[in-house]
């Protein structure tokens, strides 16, 4: 449903992408991670064809953004950190004005959608005496009309409360679940990416350092606990075995190497082990992990 | 079908903007100061002295007509300039400042048909002022010195001179004025809109439009510049005293509004190409 396609962008002489390249199927709900100024604001912009690429495209549906970018976004809904609305506007000329750049406003959908996110009472109110959450709704409404079949959400439950967060979250879902919409996420929430994406993707400094399964990350068991004294001698010891230190008594240690045999010579090496534990490995965990 | 339904919503951000009413708040207070001045000094000594000069009755041709003329011929190019570079310099710059424009490039729609409607609904915003100066000034001119009476036009450095005796003919050919201004006054605001296409803030746009135009005005005042006062936008801006001739001389007035046309055909494919050539981040 959405290509991109060895996407590579510059901005002067630093690069912002560098061959940039997956796929997201239809239904799927694609997490995109990275730093500040890894790259994901700049791939979101390639795709709605607001920052031009030096090489390669963007697809959806088999529609190339760069070539025919009104047919391609036809499609595709989309929701921006800190959405800036006309503050002097209402909510509903909000949604009446935006909607009207893809398609003749349809006031019955606008109702339903106006519903579905909750501002069923607070539409006509003007936008600068709305809350933060209340934007976040509006924003997520405007993306809806006219129904899109691709989402992007860019930073969507930034500043929300937990219980804001948990309502996108299950609205997203739902949409998901009836609609069978597309949706690529790019957020800082890791726990909200694990939660939600089927897929995730990691850029750092504007390269894609990894992909794949969010099911997959707890199979991955490379990750160890241990609590041991003196912590720094058995953290060298373990530095010179090709072990990571990810934070103290923490560890992703090489697939080839055995941890009884690790745990034995750590004894051997007159370090007090209390515990030597596999730990499930979080999305957070491998995030750090990749781009530390 | 379409575009007039976008137009609409782009109308009515830009006459929902408080700041697209600062103009006509200005010109409704100065049209009240000169009313004021009219009433309670001599104010209308050189006007008398120059209709009487011409051997035509002062009382009759001191008029609603004639006072909103000379209110917009004054006022206009100097005042009315201001709030056109002002809300033209603001219509793209302002929307980028503020974020919303993201929201709108991310729709499917094209950046040239966004920024025609843009221009569209700032050429609308030109008319309507010129035309609110105009109606409010002719009313508080009626106020005055009451509804009736011909049209006396005297502008000097154009070399045009024109008497109207009936309230009709005065009413109709003023409307025609004002129809000049206005189109006259969409280079100003071709103007501001081309650099608020640019990577710039809004008040920039402002800024250097008004820069531009005042050192237009100044140059073509300058005596030896008087050989190639046709070059000069404001002078070209200032041909629409022409259609207040009573035989209007066509020719004239298409040479200019052709130069004027060609000038704003310009000034929006170049802020069309500096946008168009624009990253916008999200």
């Amino acid at each position: 449903m959405l290509e991109l396609d060895s996407l590579r962008k510059s901005f002067g002489r630093k690069p912002a992408l560098e061959a940039l390249s997956f796929h997201v199927g239809e239904g799927e709900i694609y997490g995109l991670l990275g730093h500040n100024g890894a790259g994901k604001s700049t791939t979101l912009g390639i795709i709605l064809g607001m920052v031009e690429p030096d090489e390669g495209e963007a697809r959806i549906d088999g529609i190339s953004v760069q070539r025919k970018r009104a047919a391609a976004l036809r499609q595709v809904g989309s929701i921006f950190e800190s959405p800036c609305f006309y503050e002097y506007l209402s909510g509903w000329e909000n949604l009446r004005i935006l909607s009207s750049y893809s398609a003749p406003f349809d006031r019955a959908a606008t109702e339903e959608v106006v519903e579905r996110v909750g501002l069923g009472d607070r539409i006509g109110s003007k936008v600068r005496t709305y809350s933060h959450g209340m934007r976040q709704r509006l924003a997520l409404a405007q993306a809806l009309l006219p129904m899109p079949r691709v989402l992007l959400l860019d930073e969507p439950t930034d500043g929300l409360d937990p219980e804001g967060i948990k309502w996108f979250r299950d609205f997203i879902l739902k949409l998901r679940e009836e609609r069978g919409m597309t949706v690529l996420f790019n957020s800082h929430l890791l726990a909200e990416v694990e939660q939600m994406c089927d897929r995730v993707a990691i850029l750092k400094q504007g390269r894609q350092v990894y992909e794949g399964r969010v099911s997959e990350l707890a199979d991955d068991d490379r990750i160890y606990e241990i609590d041991c004294d003196p912590w720094d001698k058995a953290a060298h010891f373990l530095e010179l075995q090709g072990c990571r230190i990810l934070q103290p008594g923490r560890v992703t240690m090489p697939p080839e190497l055995d941890p009884p045999l690790m745990v034995a010579a750590l004894v051997g090496l007159e370090i007090r082990v209390s515990s030597f534990a596999p730990v499930k490995r979080s999305l957070e965990d491998l995030y750090l992990e990749i781009t530390r | 079908m379409m575009f007039l339904r976008q137009l609409r919503g782009e109308l009515r951000k830009l006459f929902a903007r408080p700041r697209t009413y600062m103009g006509y708040g200005a010109f409704v207070a100065m049209e009240l100061i000169i009313l004021i001045v009219y009433k309670t000094t001599n104010g209308s000594y050189y006007m008398r002295q120059l209709i009487e000069r011409n051997g035509y009755n002062f009382d009759y041709f001191f008029s609603s007509l004639t006072l909103t003329f000379m209110v917009m011929i004054f006022s206009m190019v100097l005042l009315g300039s201001i709030f056109f570079a002002l809300v033209a310099g603001d219509v793209v710059a302002k929307e980028n400042e503020d974020g919303n424009l993201r929201l709108v490039l991310a729709r499917p729609i094209s950046r040239l048909r966004l920024l025609l409607l843009k221009y569209v609904s700032v050429a609308i915003y030109t008319f309507t002022f010129v035309f609110f100066v105009g109606v409010t000034g002719y009313g508080m001119a009626t106020v005055a010195v009451g509804w009736d009476g011909g049209l006396f036009v005297a502008e000097p450095k154009m070399k045009v001179f024109a008497v109207y005796e009936t309230w009709s003919t005065g009413i109709q050919r003023l409307g025609l004025g004002a129809a000049g201004i206005a189109v006259s006054m969409i280079t100003i605001s071709s103007l501001a809109f081309m650099f608020s296409c640019f990577r710039i803030k809004p008040a920039a746009a402002t800024i250097i439009t008004l820069a531009i135009l005042f050192v237009d005005m100044i140059l073509q005042n300058f005596p030896f510049f008087r050989p190639y006062e046709d070059w000069f936008i404001t002078w070209r801006m200032s041909c629409w005293v022409y259609l207040m001739e009573f035989e209007i001389s066509w020719p004239k007035i298409t040479e200019a509004y052709a130069f004027l046309g060609g000038l704003n055909f310009t000034f929006f494919v170049i802020g069309f190409l500096a946008f168009q050539m624009r990253d916008f981040k999200t």
